[in-house]
């Protein structure tokens, strides 16, 4: 395994490299190796000792009338917290961080559910092995490493004492004496050598068992991959929804123009063009009477007079349909008390601070309400309007805007609709092409009540 | 004489009729294609000497004057109509046209405040003579430019106005210049277009729109 080897290299230096072998009696990992091996060895010789025999006895209890069961959680449980010191331990003397294993909590809140997740809890089985394991090996090493150093200085010793015989003069040969002190030098650079593969072995032992499970671990890379998967396709279908909303408000908004463009034509066609052709034939019939029958004349000329003025008051109510001046003078709340005063019913206009809405927010209302107003004088025998605007803040969190809402209701017979191709129909066209809402509700005999929110340019 | 008109605006009935009665004409009026049709079809109705009507009526707002002329045309080939559109549309034109321009006249309804003029095309109608607006003229001819080439510019002032459906008289009269000198056109005109020479106006105004493929949309 390649991504051991940084930590093999620090841990076990005599293991892994030339210089490292040749340095392993001094080496800085022999000492920390050593002191490793004794701290492990005292802790799992008590507190691991204790959560094997405790987990042992639990699972040998078990076919006893199922006291383990009730033990047995427990007892994994103090394992777990074993192997959450042992981690802390290995990360503090060797330096090798080991993840927590995942906490997997079952799915179903059944208590037999719960139990049977407590009672199988891999983590826990594989810390108790953890621990009878590195008890073992730990103890091996630990032994080895004790015996090679005591070996080695006690045999130089006694061998030298031994060759020393009358306590001043060498007694044996110079071959001899080389050949003791390399045996002692050889079981140092040995012990050394102990020293450090019984961390390394107890690294690797942590690793392999105190972490979370090549299970567990491919289980939560998959679940991740899942969610990904998950927000991925949510931010798909919502792409894909949006488009379709703004396909459908598109030809909405292109059918209400159109409608509006058509409208405008009729009202022009049937309108100030007739009227100015009726003007046209009044005015030639005076010019022709002007010769012989000045009074006819006169009469052709007062009529063609009346014309005109008809005609501009036309063209006015036209060219206000279009586009209203005071929209784009004194802004909506203005508007809206102007088209509340021109209405046959009584108007009642709540509006104020209506400027933070766009002017494309603000058109759309006005004709919104123009509209309401007309449908309520024409349709609704209504005794009274209410028309109530006001820019509200919506949205939470970081998602905040503000939207224009506007409200027109009325006490008439309700049983309003908006049928396709009539002027509240091209109306929602308009207001759903800029992102708004509209609500209609008309039941018979209790009034209508028209909603629309526009959300405002920012 | 008598005439009958179609017109849904009532001031432009109004005023039609006014100036028409001020004429001396005998004048009845109705405010749909579909109330004319109905008036002049039923049995023992008697024809009128000019029918005038508006293109755009209820109940679709689209065409059904012009349906209507063409439907009483197809049951009475000699009624003289005359058409009053709001827009110039070659289409209604050639619609109007297509089985000849024997008392049909199709003008602006702007036209009608020139009383004068207005006059002056009912009679011609009336008549059994062809009025074209000039607006539909100067398309069609704008169109045909390409094969007018040959033509100088007088000459196709002539056209124009031969197109419009006026006499050599009335084309001597709005250019100011003798009988002669537009006879001289004239010939000039229809030789250069390739068409047989005819004194006969209605015939010439047949061949000429020919040429000039009023009629093309609908073939």
């Amino acid at each position: 395994m390649t991504s051991t080897e940084p930590a093999a290299t620090r841990v076990a230096p005599a293991l892994t490299t030339h210089p490292g072998f040749v340095r392993a009696p001094v080496s800085a990992a022999t000492y920390r190796g050593v002191a490793q091996l004794a701290v492990g060895w005292i802790w799992s010789l008590t507190a691991g000792l204790l959560a094997v025999i405790g987990v042992v006895t639990a699972a040998a209890l078990v076919p006893a009338l199922g006291l383990g069961l009730v033990l047995l959680p427990p007892m994994l449980a103090l394992a777990r917290a074993f192997g959450g010191v042992e981690r802390a331990r290995v990360a503090a003397q060797t330096g090798v961080r080991v993840p927590a294993p995942e906490r997997r909590r079952p799915a179903g809140g059944r208590r037999g559910a719960r139990l049977w997740a407590a009672t199988t809890d891999p983590a826990g089985w594989r810390v108790t092995a953890y621990a009878l394991l590195s008890l073992l090996l730990q103890s091996l090493y630990l032994a080895l490493v004790v015996a090679l150093v005591a070996g080695a200085v006690g045999g130089g010793a006694l061998t030298a004492r031994l060759l020393m015989t009358d306590g001043r003069t060498w007694t044996a040969s110079a071959a001899t004496a080389a050949l003791v002190v390399l045996v002692a030098v050889l079981a140092l650079w040995f012990a050394a050598f102990c020293a450090q593969a019984g961390t390394l072995t107890v690294v690797r032992l942590a690793r392999a068992l105190l972490g979370p499970s090549a299970a567990a671990e491919a289980w939560a890379a998959q679940r991740a991959a899942e969610s990904e998967a998950r927000v991925a396709e949510s931010a798909a279908a919502a792409a894909a929804q949006r488009a379709d909303v703004l396909t459908e408000t598109r030809a909405a908004a292109l059918e209400a123009a159109d409608a509006e463009r058509r409208r405008i034509e009729r009202d022009l066609h049937d309108g100030a063009q007739q009227r100015l052709v009726a003007l046209g034939v009044a005015m030639g019939t005076a010019r022709r009477a002007a010769e012989n029958d000045p009074a006819a004349a006169t009469l052709a000329l007062e009529h063609a007079h009346g014309e005109v003025k008809e005609t501009l008051a036309e063209l006015r109510d036209l060219v206000r349909g279009i586009h209203p001046a005071v929209l784009s003078d004194r802004g909506l709340d203005a508007a809206l008390s102007a088209l509340a005063a021109r209405s046959p019913v009584p108007v009642r206009v709540e509006a104020s601070g209506l400027d933070a809405a766009g002017t494309t927010a603000q058109a759309a209302a006005y004709f919104v309400v123009a509209e309401a107003l007309t449908n309520v004088a024409k349709h609704a025998v209504a005794t009274r309007a209410t028309v109530r605007a006001a820019v509200v803040p919506v949205g939470t969190g970081t998602e905040t805007g503000a939207v224009l809402r506007v409200e027109v209701t009325d006490d008439g017979h309700g049983g309003a609709e908006a049928a396709p191709g009539g002027g509240l129909a091209g109306l929602r066209g308009r207001v759903a092409a800029l992102d708004g809402t509209f609500d209609l509700t008309s039941p018979a005999d209790a009034g209508t009540r028209l909603t629309v929110e526009l959300p405002c340019a920012s | 004489m008598r005439i009958v008109i179609a017109e849904d605006s009532v001031l432009l009935l109004d005023g039609l009729t006014r100036l028409l009665r001020a004429e001396g004409h005998d004048v009845t009026g109705h405010r749909t294609a579909l109330e004319m049709v109905a008036a002049l079809t039923t049995a023992g109705a008697t024809l009128p000497d000019l029918l005038v009507t508006d293109v755009r009526m209820p109940p679709s707002h689209t065409d059904e004057g012009l349906r209507a002329a063409v439907h009483l045309r197809s049951l009475h080939p000699g009624l003289p109509v005359l058409v009053l559109s709001q827009y110039v549309e070659q289409r209604y034109a050639a619609e109007l046209f297509a089985r000849g321009t024997r008392g049909l006249g199709y003008v602006l309804k702007d036209r009608v405040a020139d009383v004068d003029e207005f006059l002056d095309a009912v009679d011609r109608v009336a008549g059994g003579g062809a009025v074209l607006d000039p607006e539909v003229v100067s398309q069609v001819l704008a169109r045909s430019r390409h094969d007018l080439a040959d033509l100088t510019p007088r000459e196709r002032e002539v056209l124009a106005l031969m197109a419009e459906g006026r006499s050599n008289a009335a084309i001597a009269d709005r250019l100011v210049v003798g009988p002669a000198a537009v006879e001289k056109h004239v010939t000039n005109i229809l030789t250069k277009l390739g068409l047989p020479p005819d004194a006969d106006a209605h015939r010439r105004v047949m061949a000429v729109l020919r040429w000039l493929d009023l009629n093309g949309d609908l073939r």
